[in-house]
């Protein structure tokens, strides 16, 4: 048996499958989270039988046709799948707009039922719902549910009906008159004929059945709170605070000290390794599985408090309704560079992991903003380029917090800037677009559920620790200890090694930007697996067991020493931080990319553009950091600025193309 | 002074007949007459909306360049192109 979740955005769809499958799928407090659709088997505590109950939760939608492409999922799902049966998941307090997709499934014949969900907030406003009426009205059974709570949630209730009403027929509650449709002569009338019919029954229903205190359309508490949260001047430096907190907790404050424990356990267990091999084993062997794999796999694995204590931060944030104004305030600023508000949502989420930030660009309707922040999204340092930010802040510029703020507020710079280039490099600059976005209402975010998707993610980080990471940094041990007649390279030839000769001509590459020794531009390399393998690789190639000081209080342990080992001046270590931060993100980000652009060209150009983007911007940082240090310009300025030189031109080049194909401005403001 | 605290959060209210939401005034309800817009996709997204002529739409604040507005017992924020499009009276 297959149930299909089906409702409007932002109903609960994935809160109720999440209860009713035991699944950990991604939640958040705004429309749009689910983008594509998610299996699952029905928890045996809900399911009295013993046939296996498919349970299929579909993205959000308003209506039978789809406006954005997430939404044509569900319409897909529904008409060409055919489940047994459909719950449609209504939000109690949005009857009347709800309904009308209600009425549009029961249409297609196969039997729904309605799971009234957020019943608990019908009790806060006071509405009085008439559940016996509606189900007579609407020719289908409503069940009141709180997909929230785990107990007295209304669930059993809701599995049990729609199992009984598996395989039987669904009757349509309402007719389209036929004087009406014969009155409509053409197709797209006659749909809109029958649209219109269909919210003058849902009114009517509405009307018979609800008894209102509270009018939405009444200024509220929560409409008081957004004229500070999402006014024209606060709400940017509001937006700030809130992510300077989520990014100084987990990254200056809580997430350091829990990183600091959690490494005393990896030191411990390399002792214990350490010792347990003794002399007996091969110095090779041991060498690889020492300094390879704990010592490469813990200076990665030993960020993870940092990263978990992020995403918590991250998911109350998600839950409690602030995307959404985070969308109102930055429209305007967006809009002036071709994107819009919503573009903002997919670079939150991209702060923990690019690839759901990329994905989440579905929502966009509007081809080239979605494709634009498909591209920009990555600039956004991920959870993953947090150990290398944390890596070169602590032993550089002794843990100081303006470097990891300012990485985040150039990744928004080169975010605002990339997107002016694009817009004009399509010939968009003056096309006009609209911008509309349900404002759902604020609620206290769930710490259990921040718990969960915190758990989460953890644990997709142990396993990526554990087994892309880990089998990089194996690979990189090997290589850097043999050369190419697989003979160990002896001490002072390290140049001649395989991960050295493959490297070098790369790294020849990076001389203008500060840092062309051939391990940097290895661990850069590795960097495109997972950005992680940064500090694995780092750790590996130098033969530093952990970054992180277990004694003091500190990030990174004998930070002098460690920049001492790198050899690099802090203005280069700055721009190797820069380039690894906004050059193409890794392999995965950039398979997400592919598959929201649905174009070569695009993707091609995008990854170029995030290339082009990391060598001209480490080059900047490095050649004005070197000028302002020592006084005159680093090594390679010549070469450098001619490549740097090139690029510009060709993107000069590409805009004024772009603005030639450009439709002129429309003169006056339609009113 | 009051006057200039309320103009900065929105506050202000505007006299004159509006004809579309861009005029409109805050807290105010309307029917809508027209949707002005060569988009038709947008168009037909608005009626799923259950925001086409004949429906009664509010004007709930406005946000930053963003007006807010209630439809059937939702909450939308729209631009100022798109509260052009909406006519009302």
């Amino acid at each position: 048996m297959k149930i299909a979740l089906a409702g409007n955005p932002n109903s609960g769809k994935t809160t109720l499958f999440n209860a009713l499958t035991g699944s950990q799928e991604k939640v958040g407090n705004w429309a749009g989270v689910t983008i594509e659709k998610k299996f699952g088997t029905l928890k045996s505590k809900y399911n009295p039988t013993k046939e296996a109950i498919e349970i299929v939760d579909l993205p959000g939608a308003y209506s039978m046709s789809p406006f954005t492409s997430e939404e044509s999922i569900t319409r897909a799902f529904v008409v060409d799948e055919h489940p047994d049966v459909i719950i449609n998941i209504v939000d109690a307090t949005n009857l009347s707009r709800s309904l009308f997709f209600t009425t549009q499934l029961l249409d297609l014949g196969i039997p729904v039922v309605v799971a009234l969900n957020k019943t608990d907030l019908l009790t806060r406003d006071q509405t009085v719902l008439d559940i016996k009426g509606l189900t007579n009205r609407m020719k289908c059974t409503f069940v009141k549910t709180i997909a929230t709570k785990t107990q007295e949630n209304g669930l059993d209730a809701l599995i049990k009906e729609a199992m009984a009403k598996g395989g039987q027929k669904q009757a349509t509650p309402f007719q389209v008159p036929d004087e009406a449709l014969k009155a409509a002569q053409y197709d797209a009338k006659i749909a809109e004929t029958q649209d219109r019919a269909r919210y003058d029954f849902v009114k009517e229903v509405v009307r018979s059945v609800e008894k209102r205190q509270v009018e939405n359309r009444r200024e509220t508490m929560q409409d008081k709170v957004d004229r500070i949260v999402a006014h024209r001047w606060l709400g940017i430096p509001i937006f700030g605070a809130v992510m300077w907190l989520v990014f100084s907790v987990s990254q200056t404050h809580l997430g350091p000290f829990l990183a600091d424990t959690f490494v005393g356990w990896i030191d411990a267990f390399y002792g214990v390794v350490e010792g347990a091999m003794g002399d007996s084993v091969s110095p090779l062997l041991s060498s690889l599985l020492l300094d390879g794999v704990i010592g490469g796999v813990g200076a990665v694995v030993g960020f993870l408090p940092l990263i978990m204590v992020l995403f918590f931060m991250l998911a109350l944030l998600e839950d409690c309704g602030y995307m959404a104004r985070v969308a109102v305030v930055m429209d305007r600023f967006l809009k002036r560079v071709g994107l819009s508000g919503k573009s903002i949502i997919p670079m939150v989420i991209g702060t923990g992991c690019a690839i759901p930030g990329i994905m989440a660009t579905r929502t966009i309707k509007n081809e080239r903003q979605r494709r634009t922040t498909a591209m920009l999204t990555p600039f956004m340092p991920c959870g993953a380029k947090l150990p290398v930010i944390a890596l070169f802040s602590g032993a550089f510029f002794s843990d100081a917090a303006w470097v990891g703020t300012t990485m985040y507020f150039m990744g928004i710079a080169l975010i605002i800037f990339g997107a002016m280039i694009v817009v004009r490099i399509t010939g968009e600059k003056n096309k006009r677009t609209y911008f509309i976005m349900e404002l759902p209402e604020y609620r206290f975010p769930s710490i259990k559920r921040a718990t969960l998707s915190m758990l989460d993610r953890g644990k997709a980080f142990i396993i990526k620790a554990g087994t892309i990471i880990l089998l990089c940094n194996a690979l990189v041990q090997v290589m850097q200890t043999f050369n190419w007649q697989f003979q160990v390279v002896e001490e002072g030839m390290e140049s001649t090694s395989i991960l050295a000769s493959i490297a070098s001509p790369f790294a020849v590459l990076l001389i203008p930007l500060g840092f062309g020794a051939w391990q940097l531009a290895a661990a850069a390399i590795t960097g495109f697996i997972a950005k992680e393998n940064v500090v694995g690789t780092l750790a590996v190639v130098y033969g530093i067991t952990n970054f992180i000081d277990t004694d003091a209080l500190e990030l990174v342990s004998g930070s002098s020493s460690v920049a001492e080992i790198m050899g690099l001046t802090s203005a280069a270590a700055l721009a190797y931080l820069v380039f690894n931060l906004f050059t193409p993100p890794c392999f995965a980000a950039i398979g997400a990319m592919n598959a929201e652009m649905e174009n070569k060209k695009w993707l091609f150009g995008g990854i170029a553009f995030q290339l082009g983007t990391g060598y001209v911007t480490a080059f900047i940082v490095y050649q004005v950091g070197t000028l302002l240090t020592t006084g005159s310009v680093g090594t390679g300025f010549i070469p450098g600025i001619i490549v740097v030189g090139v690029m510009i031109v060709a993107v000069i080049a590409m805009m004024r193309r772009g603005d030639r194909m450009a439709v002129p401005k429309p003169e006056a403001h339609l009113a | 002074m009051v006057g200039l605290f309320a103009n900065a959060f929105g506050l202000k209210t505007r006299s004159e007949r509006p004809t579309s939401l861009e005029s409109a005034a805050i807290g105010e309800t309307y029917t809508i007459n027209s949707i002005e817009t060569t988009d038709s996709e947008m168009k037909h997204f608005l009626f799923t909306l259950g925001c086409f002529e004949g429906e009664r739409v509010t004007l709930v604040s406005v946000l930053s360049d963003l007006y807010v507005i209630s439809v059937k017992d939702a909450r939308y924020s729209i631009d100022r192109e798109l509260a052009s499009a909406i006519g009302i009276d």
